[in-house]
């Protein structure tokens, strides 16, 4: 693996929180010597946040796929539409 | 001949919402609340259980119904003090332009690379084995799926940096 994916590696292993506690603690200490380091910390930390943005919508998708395909059955919908009656 | 097996999600949501959307109605909710609700917990309910983090204490449906009456009535605003469910943290960005320049963000990487998102959701979100994505995916093997993982990982940090830089 060339050594920007292997460091894209060390930083996720950081923010997933797989670093001994040795391990983390001189990570933290590079990243207050290393602005560069520090920013791509930074900027992966949202990737992260972006990913589970994306999976929530798509998860949000299926939650409403699903209830549309329930309104088709028979019982189901029944009692829905008794219930807002 | 096999006999396909329903997803357990749907089952679930079938025997849980009727239920669901009669305490909401009881309360004078409308089924949009309701709806909204459930999805809520549903989604609590999926992460947890992808995450190997859910202990319930009681059925499914019970947790279900208890997490989704709490997110109602944070929605309705009505002063509760319940806690929200332990591991849902809705996002935060930390103001309403972070918010709108993360969803142009996000619109635009899934414009440009929708395979790559769906392979970091299944990592990161769905918590799958990279030998489960190679297979997905179609990689030749767990290794390649992870030096692709690990590139789709890159793209993504490099469009934020660079829009970081102009934002």
């Amino acid at each position: 693996m060339r050594s920007e994916l292997n460091e894209l590696y060390q930083i996720d292993c950081y923010l997933l929180r797989q670093l001994n506690e040795e391990d983390a603690r001189a990570f933290e200490a590079r990243l207050l010597l290393d602005d560069a380091l520090a920013e791509k910390v930074d900027a992966q930390r949202t990737a992260h946040r972006l990913i589970r943005r994306y999976a929530r919508r798509e998860e949000r998708c299926r939650l409403d796929t699903i209830y549309r395909l329930l309104l088709d059955e028979a019982d189901f919908a029944h009692q829905i539409k008794t219930i807002f009656s | 001949m096999t006999q396909q097996t329903e997803d357990p999600i749907m089952c679930l949501y079938r025997d849980s919402f009727p239920d669901f959307a009669r305490m909401i109605r009881r309360m004078g909710g409308s089924l949009e609340e309701a709806k909204d609700a459930f999805h809520d917990a549903l989604l609590i309910y999926m992460e947890k259980q992808k995450a190997g983090k859910l202990h319930l204490h009681s059925s499914p449906k019970a947790y279900l119904l208890g997490t989704a009456k709490i997110r109602w009535l944070h929605a309705r605003g009505t002063g509760v003090t319940f806690p929200l469910p332990d591991g849902f943290e809705a996002p935060q960005p930390e103001d309403e332009a972070t918010e709108e320049r993360e969803q142009s963000l996000l619109d635009s990487l899934v414009r440009s690379g929708r395979k790559c998102m769906q392979l970091l959701k299944a990592f990161y979100y769905d918590h799958c084995s990279m030998q489960d994505i190679a297979l997905r995916f179609g990689f030749n093997g767990r290794r390649s799926a992870t030096v692709q993982k690990h590139k789709c990982l890159e793209k993504v940090r490099e469009e934020i940096r660079s829009t970081q830089a102009y934002a």
